[in-house]
């Protein structure tokens, strides 16, 4: 049972947690950045999704379906590896970035539409009967309830897309999944490493968890 | 520059991208089955009367919800022989993703235990059920029948969990795709095709079970 074998965690140095510390930042880069691009992006295509035109409504599907159906790091694969031989040269960093805001915006786009389909239609009426305009009814009626219902599904998006940065590992970028890697294989205590890394990732994402519970239960409507 | 897709020298690896899928769907079948069955008996946990129960099926769903999949298979894949147990990464890649899919089961499952009324404990007991058999007879033939739609998109996001695996070199799809790129040298046409291969695949699971809650579908 080497696991329990104490004495061989002495391989384990301070220079190594370091290591892994620093590279959790670079996680929270490539997440905090897609997030937020996904995020714009993803109110973008959810709006057009809300559109009555036919055409409008339906051009964002064409970009958020693939994205939503597929895993993503096939997507990463096609960026990374396929896109340089189209003749477009793209680093590893931007290629993470891209696919993870493009992969976050899909999703994003899909709280946007439901969120908004959720607010009942009457309250459309109500606001013409009011005078308001179209523009007035988003902003004063349905906007304030839509995002009351987003917040806490997006804070659940983001904590899965926060474990789906772990795959930009994958084109050579040290985050925290490839620093574990690295310090795992060289100090042969995968247990204890992979343990720290996941803790590490854990308390990261479950204060998130917490808080789209608490919101959940204190805006008073859940789909 | 100009650059033509080019289909036709991915032929000659058809044997090889055949390998892939029915190693994916193996792996699939095989997780399915463990994190269908996990889940059911974690979502009885958590309605349990035990604290120790409920707390354990908690803890285990938060711990596999917020960390990342790959860890867990890293983990799995070199932790467990220095623990002295030695498996193949095919039975390795099954069994973690049929636990991190255990999570999500558990939390579908338990709300379509959450649905069944108080009315149908009392009807049942009135009819001389035990508690067993209320649960086996009543009970879970109504929730999981309620459960069948999220348990399938579970089961769509499982299968393209599944690609993961390849990061323990195994040669399931995504690591045929790997390989034969890198022989090939057209990258952009493999990825391209795996893309849209997961994508009719989902359309056909989903599709299908559409078809199927339709016939079960039941109103409470």
């Amino acid at each position: 049972m080497q696991a329990f074998d104490f004495a061989s965690y002495a391989r384990f140095k301070w220079s190594d947690m370091a290591l892994i510390l620093r590279s959790a930042g670079l996680t929270m880069e490539v997440t905090l950045l897609s997030l937020a691009m996904g995020t714009l992006l993803g109110m973008l295509l959810g709006l057009q999704r809300c559109s009555k035109n036919r055409a409008v409504k339906f051009l964002p599907l064409i970009v958020m379906e693939p994205l939503r159906n597929s895993p993503l790091i096939v997507q990463l694969f096609l960026i990374y590896y396929g896109l340089p031989s189209l003749g477009f040269h793209i680093k590893a960093m931007p290629a993470a970035l891209a696919t993870l805001s493009l992969n976050t915006a899909a999703f994003f786009a899909v709280l946007v539409h439901s969120s908004i389909l959720a607010i009942p239609g009457a309250q459309w009426e109500t606001g013409y009967a009011l005078g308001f305009n179209k523009f007035q009814i988003y902003v004063h009626i349905i906007a304030r309830q839509a995002v009351r219902l987003l917040i806490p599904q997006a804070i659940t998006l983001y904590i899965s897309q926060l474990q789906c940065s772990s795959l930009v590992s994958f084109v050579s970028l040290k985050d925290l999944t490839k620093a574990g890697q690295v310090v795992a294989q060289k100090t042969l205590l995968p247990f204890l490493i992979y343990g720290i890394v996941a803790g590490i990732y854990f308390a990261l994402s479950y204060p998130l968890a917490r808080l789209a519970r608490y919101l959940e239960k204190r805006t008073g409507f859940t789909i | 520059m100009s650059y033509t897709l080019n289909f036709r020298v991915l032929m000659q690896y058809s044997g090889l991208f055949i390998d892939g899928v029915l190693l994916t769907l193996k792996i699939c079948a095989g997780s399915l089955i463990i994190g269908f069955l996990l889940g059911s008996i974690l979502a009885v946990m958590r309605q349990s009367g035990s604290r120790l129960a409920r707390g354990f099926a908690a803890v285990w769903v938060e711990v596999l919800r917020n960390t990342p999949f790959l860890i867990q298979l890293f983990f799995f894949y070199y932790g467990l022989p220095q623990l002295g147990i030695y498996v193949d990464a095919l039975t390795v890649a099954i069994i973690a993703l049929g636990i991190n899919s255990s999570a999500p089961n558990c939390e579908v499952i338990r709300s379509g235990l959450m649905a069944v009324k108080t009315g149908y404990y009392e009807a049942s007991a009135a009819l001389g059920f035990s508690r067993f058999q209320t649960f086996l007879h009543v009970v879970l033939p109504i929730s999981l029948r309620l459960a069948f739609k999220p348990l399938t998109s579970n089961f769509v996001n499982l299968v393209l969990t599944s690609s993961v695996c390849y990061g323990i070199t195994l040669m399931e799809i995504m690591g045929v795709a790997k390989t034969v790129s890198a022989r090939s040298n057209r990258p952009f046409e493999i990825y391209l095709i795996l893309l849209a291969a997961y994508c009719l695949f989902t359309y056909a699971v989903s599709f299908i079970a559409k078809a199927i809650d339709r016939k079960i579908e039941i109103k409470l």
